[in-house]
């Protein structure tokens, strides 16, 4: 337990000590305070009230357009770096385990991620002066950003350990992202009613993100998510095993 | 406190570690010493759980690999080569870094650091970036991380290389110290490093133990007769013939610059005899010195028979 929040920390601190974290955060709050205030320009428009801010905010297409640069970029370092600089060697041959390693660095992440959004929840206090706010639906859509992440995240750090060059572990997590993301866009080519299309059904990020900034969890969706952010981690932590006889 | 039997690393067919076996008992400070390449790194990684071997078995302070890795590992503090570390921690920072990872508790942890800190002499670095220390004090950070947890054995890979004189000498000093309370292992393709702070020495070439002794011993056995060099003015063509009749001289070589080499057996002692021949035949002595080969002609004699280049393994 100490270890693992030793790595956590560790982590941490080499994100807040590097401008590039910085450079994401200012990047990615310039984006989203453009966004909130396009929606918010757009939706004062009379006769354009049909839709919640929110549902506009988090269900809307752009929002996944950012975990295409901002994960890879925050998570192509996590591995590559230390295979590449050796100390993965010194951590490896200390008393703890790969799987304590790579969950110390998942969590690090994703803690970066989430600390991303915070100042996001000023929009919400924003909107809550000027009307009233489904805490539910915010709730929620909070939740499937915060899933979301987990998921992203736990696929850039497999990616990271596939290699010691983190630009390549920057293109490898940007492939897998698109076919996450991409899965929908296939689903016109298919018979409606065939098992596949189905399944595909079922992998469209859109529509579960869609449906959390409405305020609807559906478990499906939260089990989709979850299991897949497992098996990444669990992926890594074999990959991580790997790389030793590499 | 360390045992290995036959020990082996292969990489498809090529044998970069070749049955490597050796017990080193408490309180030992071993060198290993090779050309680049000779696997030296290789076997360290596998003796601290790094690498899994591909046969053999590594013992240490009771703690068998294949049984309890995490075991092993707790009792080793390990220096990888070139020291890695994270440029970004200050150094107390990276210091409580290994101590947490190490398993060192919070109640001893302000003691552990002290202590560290005070032998490898950073006392005065304790709050500065790593990234902007110079190398030698990376390479002290490096070895007060591997000491944080009190490890009964400590495997050193390459310690002293990429420093400057100064701090070589310093580095020395250290793991001499710490060759008091500690078994101690370490690589080198350095010499004089080993004559200075080893009891033991492997020489290893291609994965394999070709010589294991004290330098001392390792010197007597494999360098042969000591030598006697003699400067003459004076000397006439007998010279030689002259001085190959003193009483214990085994051969005489005439030099290109006029110099004589006498060679002698070992414990015999020809000067007293070249003098006093000098005088007689009214030759004037110029120089009179006792050539001591160093290990370093061993080593070239031991690992250069066959040119063919081992493959490294250094990449992970």
């Amino acid at each position: 337990m100490k270890a693992l929040s030793a790595i956590v920390k560790r982590e941490l601190i080499a994100y807040f000590s590097s401008p590039l974290a910085y450079i994401v955060m200012a990047a990615f709050l310039l984006l989203q305070g453009a966004l909130f205030a396009l929606i918010v320009g757009y939706l004062s428009q009379p006769g354009q009230s049909s839709m919640s801010i929110l549902q506009a905010f988090f269900g809307g297409t752009i929002f996944f357009w950012f975990f295409l640069v901002v994960a890879p970029l925050i998570t192509m370092r996590l591995v590559a770096e230390e295979r590449r600089s050796g100390t993965i060697e010194v951590l490896l041959t200390s008393p703890v385990t790969e799987a304590q390693v790579i969950v110390g660095k998942f969590i690090a992440a994703l803690v970066f991620y989430l600390s991303l959004w915070m100042p996001t929840v000023i929009y919400v206090v924003m909107i809550n002066t000027q009307a009233a706010v489904d805490w539910g639906a915010v709730a929620a859509s909070y939740l499937g950003v915060a899933l979301f992440g987990a998921l992203f995240v736990s696929l850039g750090l497999f990616a990271s350990t596939l290699t010691r060059n983190q630009i390549i572990a920057a293109v490898i997590a940007f492939t897998g992202l698109i076919v996450l993301f991409g899965v929908p866009l296939i689903r016109g080519l298919m018979v409606s009613s065939s098992v596949l299309a189905a399944a595909v059904d079922h992998a469209d990020l859109w529509q579960h993100m869609a449906d959390y900034s409405k305020g609807i969890v559906d478990t499906r969706h939260l089990v989709y998510e979850l299991s897949l952010t497992g098996f990444f981690i669990f992926l890594s932590t074999k990959s991580l095993e790997l790389a030793k006889w590499r | 406190m360390i045992e290995v039997e036959n020990l082996s690393k292969t990489y498809v067919d090529t044998p970069v570690v070749n049955g490597l076996s050796f017990y080193v008992p408490e309180g030992q400070v071993l060198g290993f010493l090779g050309p680049n390449g000779a696997g030296k790194t290789t076997a360290m990684r596998m003796m601290t759980a790094f690498l899994p071997p591909t046969t053999g078995r590594v013992v240490v302070a009771g703690v068998d690999l294949d049984n309890d890795s995490v075991g092993l590992r707790r009792n080793i503090g390990y220096l990888p080569e070139n020291v890695p570390l994270y440029p970004e921690l200050r150094v107390d920072e990276y210091l409580r870094f290994r101590a947490d990872v190490e398993g060192v508790s919070r109640s001893e942890l302000p003691e552990r650091l002290d202590d560290v800190t005070e032998r490898c002499i950073l006392t005065d670095v304790r709050r500065q970036v790593i990234g902007t220390l110079s190398k030698g004090y990376r390479q002290r950070v490096g070895l007060a991380g591997a000491l944080i947890h009190k490890p009964p054995v400590l495997i050193l890979d390459e310690p002293t290389v990429g420093l400057d004189p100064n701090q070589i000498i310093k580095i020395r000093e250290l793991i001499t110290e710490l060759g008091k309370d500690h078994t101690v292992v370490l690589s080198t393709h350095i010499l004089p490093e080993v004559e200075q702070v080893c009891d033991r020495v492997f020489i290893i070439d291609r994965g394999r133990i070709v010589a294991d002794g004290t330098p001392d011993a390792l010197r007597r056995k494999l360098i042969g007769n000591p030598m006697l060099r003699v400067e003459l003015r004076d000397a006439g063509e007998t010279a030689p013939e002259a001085l190959g009749r003193l009483p214990g001289v085994v051969a005489v070589e005439r030099k290109a610059d006029g110099s004589f080499v006498i060679e002698h057996i070992g414990d015999s002692d020809p000067r007293e005899a070249v003098f006093r021949l000098a005088v007689d035949r009214e030759w004037v002595l110029l120089g009179l010195t006792q050539e001591q080969a160093t290990l370093e002609d061993v080593f070239v004699r031991l690992t250069k028979a066959d040119e063919a280049v081992a493959p490294t393994g250094e990449e992970v």
